[in-house]
């Protein structure tokens, strides 16, 4: 991205997390938009088979969790984790077989999301420990001071098309645009935890639950409409937030699909360009190997 | 799909009434006392559960300076389960008795419920709530959950509710026709926040409306519709269907958040009709909220 950032005084900070268990309750069943009951894996522990670049929906899972999610065991330092980290920080793994390989943050769910090379996922569990080289929080675009970033490396946004244009807007290529209708659960909640589900893509389900969004893909980069991220998650007329969809596939009703936030400010500061590459795919999986060299972006020390 | 699936267990089997404990709530906050505004001021929540005094069914949910405030006491439970079953049986109109402290056997109503860790607001006379304190016990006389008005279409599905308490709501059937409610206004469904998502048992829906921003003024008490909006379960967008709601709570400076409804009625746009009067809609009154805490309507 053509854009002058503050980078430079922005400080990393490392942190440790741990590849967090799927959890249920010995009731098993949660509840889909027409009463069906389901059981269905996605949330937590190690998910196989969903990288960036997939189609986020399709799947017979629940809150699909793309790769890893990991937490902290203790809420402080938990809280810390999940609001430090941001998308594209890198992520190596210290214990179990897949030691020593590297992976890169997605997004957050109420897990950090860590997508790796499926040869190295294949060898991470439940339990295994992993450290996040975390920077970007405090960034900031001295060109556009109306729009703040959050959750974003800074290597991230030097990767992305786009940046300040002749008008001054700040150009962002965006995979899809999403109506305010779709938003839904992770409303009201802070923009630097977890995501906002969006409703209308539940595949394979009645037209009258769809808003046309059963086409996005794992990390593609999205535009909410009439969406204030910037002190929390709200609609607002006249605002827009730029996000990359971090989670997949949803049966609970009013849940779905969801982006993690990273860029929010007035609609009119934002020139949008629909790109159907605009995805983590096209930035994070360029040059993917195990030993975890990608270019453009950070790596771990 | 099956679109009358919510309505059929309750159709003809006799509701049943369970005494719970909840207990009045004092509010909490962590070592900072703010919170961050739409426009990122910070602020310190006044009003966010527990006892709030002075507040009154038919002010404004703009009126006052606070945050999510309710006018009665917030009851809660000390388990965190037992605090879930309060929120998702306990009815709009159930009686609630007053068990410990000063207030000891005042009577008093659900007004309805809030979501997250779950707490039942109940609305007591003023002199009963200045007389109450946190931690004094409350018995819920909990009825409604499955409960079927006789004569509504299978199609549209009853939450939350007293048996008693429907006739006291701008709420009717005609033989065989849609269910109609008169509302203060229908807003669409792009405007849930906090709660979208969630089951609608036991959560309320903040509407992310403004005081001033185009929207007619909203009392304490209302119902609300919300277009496209699906409430039968978790809550969530479907198109051509209609939720009608009851205001509980006061607006609140936090995005994504406003004034909430506890739902009461959803179905197809085709079964429950809205009748919006922005000028003289009369939802929940204080004098109908009386008579569920009046001896003549413990037995039901």
């Amino acid at each position: 991205m053509n854009i002058t950032l503050n980078a430079a005084r922005l400080v990393t900070q490392v942190l440790a997390g741990e590849v967090w268990p799927a959890l249920a309750d010995r009731h098993v069943y949660r509840v889909g938009p027409d009463g069906q009951p389901f059981a269905l894996p996605g949330m937590g522990g190690v998910t196989l088979g969903v990288h960036c670049g997939d189609p986020a929906t399709g799947y017979a899972s629940d809150h699909l969790e793309p790769g890893a999610s990991v937490r902290h065991r203790e809420a402080g330092a938990n809280m810390a984790l999940q609001f430090l980290t941001c998308v594209g920080n890198p992520v190596r793994v210290e214990s179990g077989p897949a030691a020593g390989a590297l992976g890169h943050v997605i997004g957050q769910h109420a897990y950090v999301l860590v997508d790796f090379a499926p040869d190295v996922m294949a060898g991470i569990t439940t339990g295994d420990q992993v450290t996040v080289t975390a920077v970007g929080q405090g960034l900031a675009l001295a060109d556009h001071p109306a729009v703040t970033v959050k959750n974003c490396s800074p290597g991230l946004l030097e990767a992305m098309p786009g940046g300040t244009g002749a008008d001054g807007r700040l150009e962002v290529h965006v995979a899809a645009t999403v109506p305010a209708e779709a938003i839904g659960a992770g409303a009201g909640m802070v923009s630097e935890y977890a995501n906002t589900d969006l409703m209308g893509a539940y595949a394979g389900l009645g037209a009258d639950l769809s808003l046309g969004l059963e086409g996005l893909r794992i990390g593609d980069i999205v535009a909410l409409e009439e969406s204030d991220h910037r002190f929390g998650r709200g609609y607002r007329p006249g605002y827009l937030t730029i996000g990359v969809i971090s989670t997949g596939q949803c049966m609970l009703f009013g849940h779905g699909p969801g982006p993690s936030t990273l860029l929010s400010g007035p609609a009119d500061a934002f020139r949008v360009v629909t790109d159907p590459d605009a995805s983590l795919a096209s930035w994070l999986h360029e040059g993917w190997d195990t030993s975890g060299s990608h270019p453009g972006l950070e790596t771990a020390q | 799909m099956n679109a009358a699936g919510a309505a059929s267990p309750g159709a003809e089997l006799r509701p049943v009434a369970v005494n719970l404990l909840g207990v009045v709530e004092q509010p909490e906050l962590g070592s900072t006392p703010y919170r961050v505004d739409d426009d990122g001021r910070p602020y310190v929540p006044v009003g966010d559960g527990g006892i709030v005094l002075g507040l009154r069914l038919g002010e404004s949910v703009f009126a006052r300076d606070a945050d999510h405030a309710a006018p009665g006491a917030c009851l809660v439970h000390p388990d965190q389960a037992a605090r879930h079953a309060l929120a998702a049986y306990s009815c709009i109109g159930n009686m609630a008795v007053v068990r410990t402290g000063r207030a000891a056997g005042a009577r008093g109503a659900v007004l309805g419920q809030r979501g997250e860790g779950g707490r039942v607001i109940a609305a007591f006379a003023q002199e009963d709530l200045a007389r109450m304190r946190p931690a004094d016990q409350v018995t819920v006389r909990a009825c409604g959950q499955g409960w079927r008005p006789p004569g509504f279409p299978p199609e549209v599905a009853v939450l939350n509710l007293d048996p008693a308490v429907v006739t006291v709501l701008p709420v009717a059937t005609g033989d065989g026709g849609p269910v109609r409610a008169g509302v203060r206004m229908i807003v669409p469904s792009k405007f849930s926040g906090n709660g979208i998502g969630r089951p609608s048992a036991s959560w309320d829906l903040d509407l992310q409306i403004r005081a001033g921003l185009g929207v007619a003024d909203l009392l304490l008490g209302d119902l609300v519709a919300v277009s496209d909006l699906d409430a039968r379960y978790n809550m969530g967008y479907r198109s051509g269907w209609l939720t009608v709601g009851l205001v509980v709570h006061g607006a609140s400076p936090l995005p994504g958040h406003g004034p909430g409804i506890t739902p009461i009625l959803t179905g197809p746009a085709s079964a429950l009709l809205a009748e919006p009067d922005e000028a003289g809609h009369t939802g929940l009154t204080e004098a109908a909220l009386q008579r569920f805490s009046a001896a003549e309507l413990e037995v039901q």
